[in-house]
């Protein structure tokens, strides 16, 4: 014998849809909205590492091109140095002397004055 | 179970527990509060570190810019023994020892003395540093060390002076400008991590340094490096064991050259002798003979009692307070004019214008040239020289101060006076910087006019008078194909600790300038103790004749005679 089919009360039908889905929803809601919070903080967190990590990188290479110049710079005045020593009429003498140059006797000077009158 | 503990005990251990929990608290509040400051600043202490941060000290350089000194950062090798394995020591002070010129048992003893750090050598040439790097032995590293250096090796060494190892300027204008050329240092304040390395992102404050300024000489590196050129040729000639050499530009008082021997090489000190350190163009003194002629005629002609046609009758001596005075020699010359006193440098004659002149004037006129006082140049341990005053004049001074004994004056001094008879009777204050550089720019220095001891027509007679007393005269030998020189040589005997004078030794001098129409330069040449005695003032006039070639040929002047 077949039992009638009994119909549920819509009450209780209702009720308990209700309640069920409203949980659902706020558990997607909080589940959703704490992980996209971590996500944004790791984001956050990585954003901030990788700056960090930037202007540290940064830092030391500036420490290093500090030194290359500074190295340049101790360089070039070494440079300078040398350069004045090979410049020197003493050492420029002395080499022309090692070379069996000697000094003029005498130097034929132009007047200017002559010629300038003459134009 | 608790009912065995007695309460008691309780009590006190209770009382313990309290007792220490309240010392704690009040320890651990006045490290918060009291003493909180102490514990951050040694916290503070820990992270941070304070760095000096030298100042460069100043570069100088001669007229035309070019470098005379300069400091340079070299490289000092240190060794940290203990990351050299034992057995690999012997190896490396062996490929060491060439590289630093030490032998390599120093240099392995070094090594094994137990320091945890030390130089193995201090401010290494580049080159020799760059060699040692290659050599690439652990243990081994560099650290820089300011180093001045000096490109032209020891010319012009006195008028630089030098730097000592704590880098202070000595002598000459390094240790006149000492201050200026320092400059002062800055302060860097960095935080490290615990291997000591500066945090890129941490704390950076720095106060720059403010480096020294740099001087611009008046000193001609040409002129300069032929002054000691000839003065080095004199010396040598002559077996002298001292001299020097004076150029000035007689239109400002600009010092083009100042040479002095003996001398010495500013990058070792160490082992100079210390009278090298001496400047004997500023910081000695001599009597200079002859040479102080031209001054007592140019006070007799400015004071109007002689002209340059003045005559008198030379008998070879001289009778004046009671003593007799002599020409060299004894020499008599009959008729002699003024003019003809410096030609043939008779000592009589001076004596003759000099008592015409009298006492009084004539000591007002050799202050008037600057002489018994320093003249103000900018170097140090410059020499007054010595002119007694007045009140201590023996009868017979007025006679001998005339033809340069008993007075003691510096050759620069002397060049000065005859500077003041080339541009026309204007004494100026000599100076060696021209102008000094600095974060705010140039400073260039004004020449300075002390007086006038004469009138320019005093001058114009007096530059006359000395071209013909080396066109006809006794400074011949200093003459120039091409150029009118002026000049007067002078030989003066040397005063002993006992008051006389040494026997048979002398000083040879001779002061000049040319072209003598429009005078460039004046140089004051003096050879102390020459070989040749009284024939001294023939090397000393070449000397001024070989160095009057390369300065007007260095200044491009024209010759003023066909």
């Amino acid at each position: 014998m077949r039992r009638p089919i009994q119909a549920r009360p819509r009450d209780a039908q209702a009720v308990g849809r209700s309640r069920h889905g409203a949980g659902t929803t706020w558990e997607v809601r909080t589940f959703v909205v704490v992980a996209a919070l971590i996500c944004a903080v790791f984001l956050l967190v990585v954003l901030y590492l990788s700056q960090a990590t930037a202007v540290a990188t940064g830092g030391y290479e500036t420490q290093r091109l500090e030194r290359v110049r500074d190295e340049l710079r101790r360089q070039n005045a070494l440079l300078e140095v040398e350069s004045a020593r090979l410049d020197s009429p003493a050492r420029i003498e002395a080499e022309a002397k090692r070379l069996g140059l000697v000094r003029a006797a005498s130097i034929s000077v132009v007047q200017a004055e002559p010629i300038a009158a003459k134009r | 179970m608790t009912e065995g503990i007695s309460p008691t005990r309780l009590r006190v251990l209770f009382a313990l527990f309290a007792t220490a929990t309240l010392l704690l608290s009040l320890r651990v509040g006045y490290w918060q509060t009291i003493g909180r400051a102490a514990l951050l600043e040694g916290a503070t202490d820990q992270l941070r570190s304070e760095l000096v941060l030298e100042a460069q000290r100043g570069v100088i350089r001669d007229r035309s810019g070019r470098v005379l000194a300069t400091t340079v950062d070299l490289r000092s090798l240190y060794a940290i023994p203990k990351r050299i394995p034992e057995q690999d020591r012997p190896a490396a002070a062996a490929k060491l020892a060439p590289l630093l010129a030490t032998p390599a048992p120093t240099i392995l003893a070094a090594l094994n003395s137990g320091a945890e750090w030390l130089y193995l050598k201090r401010r290494l040439p580049e080159l020799v540093a760059r060699a040692v790097e290659a050599l690439a032995i652990p243990g081994l590293g560099f650290e820089p060390e300011p180093k001045r250096l000096y490109p032209n090796d020891a010319l012009a060494a006195q008028v630089l002076g030098f730097v000592n190892d704590d880098g202070l300027g000595q002598y000459g204008v390094e240790g006149m400008y000492d201050k200026i050329l320092r400059g002062l240092p800055g302060r860097l304040t960095v935080e490290r991590d615990p291997k000591d390395r500066e945090l890129a992102v941490g704390l950076r404050t720095a106060v720059p340094p403010r480096n020294g300024a740099d001087l611009v000489l008046t000193i001609d590196l040409e002129v300069q490096t032929a002054a000691e050129r000839v003065l080095r040729a004199a010396i040598e000639k002559e077996k002298a064991p001292s001299g020097s050499i004076i150029v000035l530009d007689p239109r400002d008082g600009a010092i083009l050259a100042l040479a002095s021997w003996p001398t010495f090489d500013p990058a070792r000190v160490a082992v100079a002798d210390p009278e090298a350190l001496r400047n004997r163009a500023v910081s000695w003194t001599f009597e200079p003979g002859s040479t102080m002629k031209a001054v007592t005629i140019a006070a007799g002609i400015d004071k109007h009692v002689v002209t340059p046609a003045t005559t008198y009758e030379d008998k070879g001596c001289t009778v004046i307070g009671g003593r007799r005075l002599c020409n060299a020699q004894g020499k008599s010359y009959g008729t002699t004019s003024v003019t003809q006193i410096l030609e043939r440098s008779a000592n009589a004659g001076a004596v003759f214008v000099a008592s015409r002149l009298g006492q009084d004037p004539l000591y007002q006129y050799l202050r008037a040239f600057g002489f018994g006082v320093a003249t103000g140049v900018d170097l140090v341990a410059e020499a007054t020289g010595a002119v007694r005053p007045l009140a201590e004049w023996y009868p017979v001074d007025v006679g001998t101060v005339a033809y340069g004994q008993g007075i003691a004056v510096t050759p620069l001094q002397l060049a000065m006076a005859y500077a003041a008879i080339a541009n026309g009777g204007t004494l100026y204050k000599p100076y060696v910087v021209a102008a000094t550089r600095d974060a705010d720019g140039e400073h260039r220095t004004a020449p300075t006019v002390v007086r006038s001891p004469i009138t320019a027509d005093t001058a114009d007679m007096l530059r006359t008078m000395l071209t013909s007393t080396v066109d006809k005269g006794i400074s011949h030998g200093a003459s120039l194909a091409g150029y009118s020189v002026a000049g007067k040589t002078g030989t003066a005997q040397i005063p002993s600790a006992d008051g006389r004078y040494v026997d048979d030794a002398y000083i040879s001098s001779f002061a000049g300038f040319a072209p003598a129409n429009d005078p460039r330069f004046v140089a004051v040449v003096v050879i102390e103790r020459p070989q040749s005695k009284l024939l001294g003032t023939i090397t000393a006039m070449s000397a001024f004749h070989d160095l009057a070639i390369d300065v007007l040929r260095n200044a491009r002047i024209q010759p003023d005679r066909p």
